[in-house]
């Protein structure tokens, strides 16, 4: 058993998005729950691509190939999840802040809060307030997510909130924000309702945020 | 700058960039090998929190009041704020990043060597596709005309992207007035960071 989870993580850790389906498949026909699968296998690996990268021994590329095998993944886990009527958390718009183009972080959060069983929204990068604001009156999400990787751009995440205020909607969500810039202390002065330092834990907040952790 | 000041010039690797943490501890132990209390001029911005959590141990640290070098280059602040508001797809080459092989172009040369053509081809995609514009932005014309051949060859890379090409010949201004106030630190204005002994370099100090 923990083999094939150890496998999982190790495919996923390097890069291998055509192993890391077949492992899955593997696992299911071993009789392990798309649940297991995904907690033992494939998110264990994502956490440990989080903690090389911030130390600097992964880098971009390689990222980005970890994040490619987990998406292979979860495209065979996904509908399965659904279907064995995995409970689901809510929903979370996310975007990257106005200004601003980097989405590796972005997408890998959405990634692992996908896993955590939110459905997500992801409105993509340079996101201006109002797209934020039209995506919550559509999708009424539980939570709004927020990214920059630009001291530049962090400013926007203030912005942003202010504007969902201002539209009268600021108590109907939570919002968490996240990004190398960010820091909690940050985060707090622009009044959001949680940071996120990494993908992993940026899913644990999104779990406490709506009360199931 | 003058030649007294010119011979205590230390270049750090500009591959430090990359990992913002690294980029603060060897600008630290730069800072750390100082023997005597000194003014010390750092010749960088904030640089994604890179220079964040650094101490001034017994000295007194200068520092342009910027995000990152584009401010320094375009030659203030402000008219970098303005680039990111009409076009945030923007990615700037600039004579340093030439040299130092950081761009689009050489980048991809190391990936390809590293993983084959086809992945260093996605790679390079997921990065970079949704970029309108490469901007090559320096201080004067001479450079601009020196390193253009350069900055073309990657421009032309950049076409897979369909990205338009432009140069912006920015100011020296910023640098003139950090050497300016390198020599009589009273002169320092909202453009400057200053960091009194024991003070540490906290990223309020360059909201504005
Ligand atoms: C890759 C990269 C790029 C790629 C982006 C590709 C892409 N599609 O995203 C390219 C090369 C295109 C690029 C462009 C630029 N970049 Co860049 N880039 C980086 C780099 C090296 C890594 C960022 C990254 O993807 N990390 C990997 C992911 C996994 O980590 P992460 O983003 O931090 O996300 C994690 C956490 O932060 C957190 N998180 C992130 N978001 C959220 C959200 C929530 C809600 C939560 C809970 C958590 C969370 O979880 C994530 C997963 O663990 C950083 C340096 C660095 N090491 O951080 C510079 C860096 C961010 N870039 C920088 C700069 C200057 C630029 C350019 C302006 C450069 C130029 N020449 O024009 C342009 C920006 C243009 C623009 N308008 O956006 C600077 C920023 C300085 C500043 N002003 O603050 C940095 C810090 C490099 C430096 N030291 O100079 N960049």
């Amino acid at each position: 058993m923990s083999e094939i989870y150890e496998k999982l993580s190790t495919a996923i850790l390097e890069g291998d998005a055509d192993k890391t389906p077949k492992l899955v498949n593997r696992g299911l026909k071993q009789g392990l729950t798309p649940k297991e699968v995904l907690d033992n296998g494939l998110i264990v690996g994502m956490d440990e691509v989080g903690v090389r990268f911030k130390r600097g021994d992964m880098f971009v590329p390689e990222v980005l190939m970890s994040a490619d095998a987990m998406a292979a993944g979860m495209l065979i886990l996904r509908p399965l999840l659904v279907e064995s009527g995995a409970e689901l958390l809510g929903k979370i718009v996310m975007g990257t802040v106005k200004g601003d183009l980097h989405d590796i972080g972005k997408n890998l959060v959405s990634m692992m809060c996908e896993g955590a069983g939110f459905e997500i929204v992801n409105l993509g990068f340079n996101v201006e307030p109002d797209v934020f604001i039209n995506a919550i009156k559509e999708h009424q999400p539980a939570i709004v997510g927020m990214s920059a990787m630009l001291t530049t751009t962090m400013r926007a995440m203030g912005h942003t909130i202010k504007a969902i205020e201002e539209a009268g909607l600021r108590d109907t969500v939570k919002v968490f924000v996240g990004g190398a810039p960010v820091d909690k202390e940050f985060a707090d002065t622009i009044g959001a309702d949680g940071y996120g330092s990494n993908a992993p834990g940026g899913a644990e907040l999104a779990k406490q945020l709506v009360g199931a952790a | 700058m003058p030649a007294d000041m010119a011979e205590q010039v230390t270049f750090m690797d500009y591959g430090l960039h990359r990992v913002p943490s690294k980029l603060t501890w060897a600008v630290q132990d730069a800072i750390d090998a100082v023997e005597h209390p000194s003014l010390i001029v750092l010749g960088y911005g904030l640089c994604g929190n890179g220079l964040k959590g650094i101490n001034a141990r017994q000295h007194t640290l200068l520092i342009p009041r910027t995000d990152d070098c584009i401010a320094i280059l375009l030659g203030s602040y402000k008219k970098y704020i303005q680039e990111f508001d009409t076009t945030p797809g923007t990615y700037y080459l600039t004579k340093g990043w030439l040299e130092a092989g950081s761009n689009p172009l050489q980048e991809y040369e190391e990936i390809k060597e590293k993983y084959g053509e086809k992945d260093a081809t996605w790679i390079m995609d997921q990065q970079y596709q949704h970029y309108e514009r490469l901007v090559f932005v320096t201080h004067n014309q001479e450079d601009l005309e020196a390193y253009r051949p350069q900055a073309q060859e990657v421009a032309e890379y950049c076409q897979r992207w369909g990205y338009r090409y432009e140069e912006v010949l920015g100011s020296d201004i910023y640098v003139r007035r950090l050497i300016e106030v390198a020599m009589a630190i009273d002169k320092t204005d909202s453009d400057f960071v200053v960091i009194p002994p024991n003070g540490e370099v906290t990223q309020d100090l360059f909201m504005r």
